[in-house]
């Protein structure tokens, strides 16, 4: 049954991930709002950071930040070095909060989402890539963050890990006395 | 550690211990070695290569999204009629849904005949040796404002080179793959283009701004500068041709003891995916500027006042066909 539902989850995982890389390829040069563009990337690392592998998440996180990169016309290294971070950290923040609802997941997401945007801008700005801070954090970091976070919600409903209850770590058929904990 | 707790030990904490910190190190590690070398690194660099690769690989995906996200652009409305019995309903709709079709397309096929009899137009008046591309999308990230068009290194193109529609100036090729390049455009941050006003041939730079909007730059207080001047590229620096537009002046601020005028242009051009564009591929001798034009910039960067321009000018039509039909041969 365990085994079953694993490889369903791997199946979901992978067509979230096919789907999210065309995306990133053909729609998100095309669609841009308040001056914000959707980063598909970061929301695949998001949905494996969830999944419950952290060693995966960071791979996953390096190799996203490294197509978007790739893909578009920015300093490469320097989004594959924040996801990277970025996934660590949500990744164990993930693990922290097992057994919280998908409410709290979103919520986890949304965070990554703004903090990786800002820091993006910011350090655009110290590259000298971008002069004007306020326009680069509010006018393109934030419009991207929230874009990206609302976006974010179907593909962690296709991939099945927004309901944290679910996933990861042996206690979760076991009736372990920690289950409950929050 | 004693025998009974390491068999009882769980896989959670062997698990939280162990995974994600060396992996995060050693991807940490080689990130910062990317973006150094990225940086270091000259344009046709390894990364630059690989990057290049990666824009090839995935430019039928962005046609695609090119061509998906083009009807969305100029689709209006579809008015059902709710009365109307379901047959006719049916009927109806399918019909419209037909007719809704071949209107787009219609409508697209003769703003492409105008767009492309307009390029003609430019290339004609200018005599530039050009070849035509198409934009196939947009920056997919939001801090850069870039465009991809569908021709690259095979068709001729290279890094630098300037990129027009029939408006005027797009921008120039800041990178190049065997199939597409992307064109900074130039109301991105980093773009500067060596410009001048048309009717006084002040010098200046034109620059994009972090708000999307472009500013001539380094235009002296002494110059005769006003709203509505149209702004032309001057041809210094050797990569536009001069005499294209390049925008219209919206606004002439001077603040008190400043040298240099704070000027708003309006861009000339606007992009949008599908549109055809003119990448030039060479100048002639007399699209550049000439040694005499650069020691004039350079000994009258405030340009003349402008009634000398207009004396000294036969048709007062300005740079357009003084530096473009007079050039030449045609095509």
């Amino acid at each position: 049954m365990d085994l079953h539902e694993s490889s369903r989850s791997q199946t979901s995982l992978a067509a979230v991930t096919v789907v999210a890389i065309l995306l990133q390829a053909a729609l998100a040069p095309q669609i841009s709002l308040f001056g914000g563009t959707i980063n598909f990337m970061l929301i695949l690392a998001a949905v494996y950071a969830f999944s419950g592998n952290a060693s995966r998440a960071v791979i996953a996180g390096f190799l996203c930040g490294l197509f978007y990169d790739l893909t578009a016309s920015v300093p490469v290294g320097l989004m594959t070095l924040l996801l990277t971070i970025g996934s660590f950290v949500l990744a164990n923040s993930s693990a922290a909060a097992i057994g919280a609802s998908s409410q709290n997941t979103y919520r986890l997401v949304a965070v990554f989402c703004f903090a990786v945007s800002m820091v993006y801008g910011v350090a655009l700005v110290i590259m000298g890539i971008q002069s004007d801070l306020v326009n680069s954090l509010l006018g393109h970091g934030l419009s991207t963050a929230i874009l990206s976070a609302l976006v974010s919600v179907p593909f962690f409903l296709a991939s099945g890990t927004s309901d944290s209850s679910r996933r990861g770590f042996s206690v979760k058929s076991k009736g372990s006395r920690f289950k409950g904990i929050r | 550690m004693p025998r009974s707790q390491k068999k009882y030990s769980t896989g959670y904490n062997n698990r939280g211990q162990s995974t994600g910190f060396r992996p995060l190190i050693v991807l940490c590690i080689a990130s910062v070695l990317l973006l150094t070398f990225y940086i270091r690194e000259g344009e046709s660099g390894p990364i630059h290569t690989v990057r290049a690769g990666v824009t090839t690989i995935t430019s039928p995906a962005r046609m695609v999204g090119a061509a998906i996200a083009t009807p969305f652009n100029g689709l209006g409305n579809i008015f059902a009629n709710l009365t109307a019995s379901q047959e006719t309903l049916d009927e109806l709709r399918a019909q419209n849904e037909e007719l809704t079709a071949q209107v787009a397309e219609l409508s697209e096929a003769q703003e492409t005949a105008t767009r492309l009899e307009g390029l003609l137009d430019l290339r004609s008046t200018y005599n530039l040796q050009s070849t035509a591309a198409r934009i196939i999308g947009m920056s997919s990230d939001a801090w850069s404002r870039t465009v991809t068009i569908d021709k690259g290194s095979l068709d001729g193109l290279a890094i630098n080179m300037p990129v027009t529609n029939s408006a005027g100036v797009i921008g120039q090729i800041i990178e190049v793959s065997p199939n597409t390049a992307t064109v900074r455009l130039a109301n991105d941050e980093q773009s500067g283009i060596s410009a001048m006003v048309q009717s006084t041939r002040a010098q200046g730079m034109l620059e994009g701004q972090p708000d999307g909007t472009l500013r001539l730059e380094y235009i002296s207080v002494d110059s005769d500068v006003r709203e509505g001047d149209i702004i032309v590229t001057s041809g210094i620096g050797g990569v536009y041709p001069k005499g294209l537009p390049l925008g219209t002046i919206t606004s002439v601020e001077r603040a008190s003891n400043a040298v240099y005028y704070t000027i708003v242009v309006r861009s000339a051009v606007s992009t949008e995916n599908n549109e055809e564009v003119l990448v030039i591929t060479s100048l002639t001798d007399e699209q550049a500027a000439s040694d005499e034009d650069v020691a004039e910039a350079n000994s009258s960067p405030q340009g003349t006042t402008r009634d000398a321009q207009d004396d000294t000018s036969d048709d007062g039509s300005g740079d357009a066909s003084a530096d473009g039909t007079d050039t030449g041969t045609g095509e």
